[in-house]
């Protein structure tokens, strides 16, 4: 019975080797197919994300299972990559830490942002599509249900995924959030059409926003990302008019000025009848004048504001760190302990089987013996002898679960292969 | 088994589940919110206990007399506090309507228990009059919760605090939209409260030394509160920056006082309305009157 994972992550990989070795869900699809065709006995599963690549194996059979070296240069070679060149890049997890792994990923601890929520989803993905491939087994299926399983607990027992701790998150959901009720209906404008402007209306969609406009000084940039996140993009010099009719105003240019002043924004603040106005200026330096915040009906935030609740955030993670972690070692040890005692399932079954025989001869010679038994008394004797077989059964197996719960116990299952008479 | 629930039963829930509440300013808590819930869940089963056994026993309409009054309106808020902990469990709602209504039950135990001998028609005048009082003094308490928790916010946002620090509140939109609601529907109900005692007061007692003069404190402050509404709601009907933002707020906040000033003309006797009966010592009441000290001192109905 083996749990194998090779893999790399942000911890250990720069971004361009992960892009290399990046799976989409169409060559996921292809690899499987592949992989399923090197090793037909073993379960595959592969997490690839932006962060991390990872591909997990499983089976219950010694062979053919592909050893660490196998299973990098069926990478290597999927990929079109050199193998000596992946041996330094990837790490591998084997058995309780392959499970442990699994789960610390599902729960987020493993990630970039400590608490992501989008990890989770992307595992059940990964599964999901393993599954819809029949690359999976009895093993992944239980190791990658346990992990969604820890990712749920660790989620309402502990607050580590209630805190957001990136700058674009906590300014659409925390401040965003405290102004308006839904964002639904409320007009956004996004100036700028860099990465921030890109991560801040992932978070804006997310919360529900709907009527977005994206305004930048290339227009050709503001079309393409109106095209990935859905929205309208307008001219440069529509800045002003469209301020008035904004509800929320998502601002990171990479200007070296205000792009709006006080002045500016005084010129439109009777057109907006003091409705209240989400400035969230995500630039350095600030692309609205601070004193602007002072007006009627806005709430202006900048970076700063956003850095310091992030701060606080992480350090409040933090603290809910140690209990998230006890908790994927309880689960770990469990499913440990589920997955050793699962090696003993052939030989319990054996053991049953080799008592049922003897057990039905006998009720068989006892029910000619006694012709006259009617039915209840017949079924009350039966009863009777499974009940025996049960309780003369029970030690054997107690001994068993308990001895699993330290790995798989081998001299034990030899011992009571040698005892019983079991025979494969 | 009704004649065993007092005050005390469901103050006291109210009180842990204040407490319960102001702890959210300093820690975190898994269970507490559910604690909480289940502490102002039984505050209230215990309240509408109390409030039925009142009527019950006396076998009389409930808003009898100024006591039951005081604790209805309590009632009233204790139900929104519910529901505003169900729409918002994050938000510290509790901080805001729980002291109003332990203020409303400590004020009820001020407040004179003498049943209204009125029968029939003016029976129901009185309980519609009552009623419409009841409901708009209630509106009024919930949107000055909503007005002070928009404002705190609003500070919060100004100044720059950070976002996850405490209090935790409900988001400026949602206040804003509690408030909006409030200023109508409190003139709707102050109106209909008005109206009707205005009525009372002029054509259903029979008696001339019954009915109070119009320049009675009673009708002066209650008759101002009302002007006020009005004047509140066609500004913020009429005015469309009113519509929006802090303005709103500050309505509720004033709806507030002219509640006050009129509540204190009651509560401080200075008016010959029924429901100014005094219990205290400081007064020669009806509260006497019942332990047989003095005479019952005769009071008119608006």
């Amino acid at each position: 019975m083996k749990l194998q994972m090779v893999g790399c992550s942000h911890h250990n990989a720069p971004l361009e080797f992960r892009e290399r070795l990046a799976f989409t869900p169409s060559s996921t699809a292809v690899a499987l197919e592949r992989f399923r065709e090197q090793f037909p006995q073993a379960e595959a599963v592969v997490v690839s994300t932006c962060n991390r690549v990872e591909f997990y194996t499983a089976s219950d059979r010694e062979d053919p299972y592909p050893s660490h070296q196998q299973l990098v240069e069926f990478l290597a070679e999927f990929h079109g990559l050199d193998a000596i060149e992946l041996f330094d890049q990837l790490f591998e997890r084997n058995g309780e830490d392959a499970a442990r792994h699994l789960f610390t990923v599902a729960c987020s601890i493993d990630s970039m942002v400590v608490g992501e929520p989008q990890i989770l989803a992307q595992v059940k993905a990964a599964y999901r599509l393993a599954s819809q491939q029949e690359s999976t087994g009895p093993l992944t299926h239980s190791a990658f249900q346990a992990a969604i399983r820890v990712a749920r607990r660790v989620t309402t027992e502990t607050g580590i995924h209630e805190r957001r701790i990136s700058i674009p998150s906590v300014a659409v959901c925390d401040f965003g959030r405290a102004v308006f009720e839904t964002l639904a209906d409320k007009r956004v404008l996004v100036v700028g059409a860099g990465d921030m402007a890109r991560e801040t209306l992932r978070y804006l969609l997310e919360e529900g926003a709907r009527d977005i406009t994206i305004l930048n000084r290339d227009r050709q940039r503001a079309r393409s990302l109106a095209d990935e996140f859905g929205g309208s993009v307008a001219a440069w010099d529509e800045l002003l008019t469209r301020l008035v009719a904004a509800d929320v105003v998502v601002s990171a240019t990479g200007a070296r000025e205000p792009i709006i002043t006080l002045r500016d924004f005084q010129s439109i603040e009777e057109a907006r009848n003091q409705r209240p106005l989400a400035i969230l200026d995500l630039a350095v330096p600030r692309d609205f004048e601070a004193s602007i915040g002072d007006s009627l009906g806005v709430y202006l935030c900048c970076i700063d504001d956003l850095q310091a609740t992030c701060q606080r955030n992480r350090q409040m993670r933090d603290k809910e760190l140690p209990r998230a972690l006890s908790i994927i070692e309880e689960e770990t040890r469990s499913f440990m302990t589920d997955l050793y005692h699962r090696a003993t399932g052939p030989i319990i079954r054996r053991l049953r089987e080799g008592w049922q025989a003897p057990k039905d001869d006998e009720l068989q010679r006892l029910f000619n013996k006694l012709p006259d038994l009617d039915d209840a008394a017949r079924e009350e004797v039966r009863v009777a002898f499974d009940r025996l077989v049960n309780k003369l059964l029970h030690p054997p197996l107690e001994s068993l679960r308990i001895e699993s719960r330290h790995g798989i116990p081998h001299s034990l299952l030899d011992a009571m292969r040698r005892l019983f008479q079991i025979r494969d | 088994m009704l004649s065993g629930i007092s005050t005390v039963c469901f103050v006291s829930s109210y009180l842990v589940a204040l407490i319960l509440e102001s702890t959210r300013l300093f820690f975190r808590s898994s269970a507490r919110g559910a604690v909480m819930w289940i502490f102002a869940a039984g505050g209230v089963f215990a309240h509408t206990l109390f409030l039925f056994s009142l009527s019950w026993n006396s076998s009389r309409l409930p808003l009898s007399s100024p006591y039951e009054w005081y604790l209805f309106v309590a009632w009233v808020l204790a139900i929104a506090y519910f529901y505003f902990a169900f729409a918002k469990p994050r938000a510290v709602t509790g901080l805001f309507l729980l002291p109003l209504i332990l203020v409303l039950v400590a004020a009820a135990q001020f407040a004179d228990r003498t049943p209204s001998e009125r029968t029939g028609l003016l029976r129901g005048w009185i309980t519609a009059h009552s009623v419409f009082l009841l409901l708009g003094t209630a509106v009024v308490m919930i949107g000055f919760a909503a007005g002070t928790m928009y404002l705190v916010q609003v500070y919060r946002l100004k100044h720059h605090w950070p976002l996850n620090s405490v209090p935790r509140l409900p988001s400026l939109e949602w206040l804003e939209r509690i408030n909006s609601r409030c200023v109508p529907l409190s003139m709707l109900l102050i109106g209909g409260g008005f109206a009707t005692g205005l009525a009372i007061n002029s054509r259903f007692l029979q008696d001339a030394r019954d009915r109070l003069a119009w320049t009675d404190p009673a009708i002066v402050s209650l008759g101002g509160m009302f002007a006020w509404l009005l004047v509140a709601t066609i500004f913020n009907r009429c005015y469309r920056p009113a519509q929006k933002g802090r303005k709103v707020a500050y309505l509720t906040l004033a709806s507030m006082f002219f509640l006050l000033v009129a509540l204190g003309v009651f509560f401080f006797s200075v008016s010959e309305h029924e429901m100014s009966r005094p219990v205290s010592g400081v007064h020669v009441g009806n509260e006497f009157a019942i332990h047989g000290l003095v005479p019952p001192v005769e009071r008119r109905v608006t």
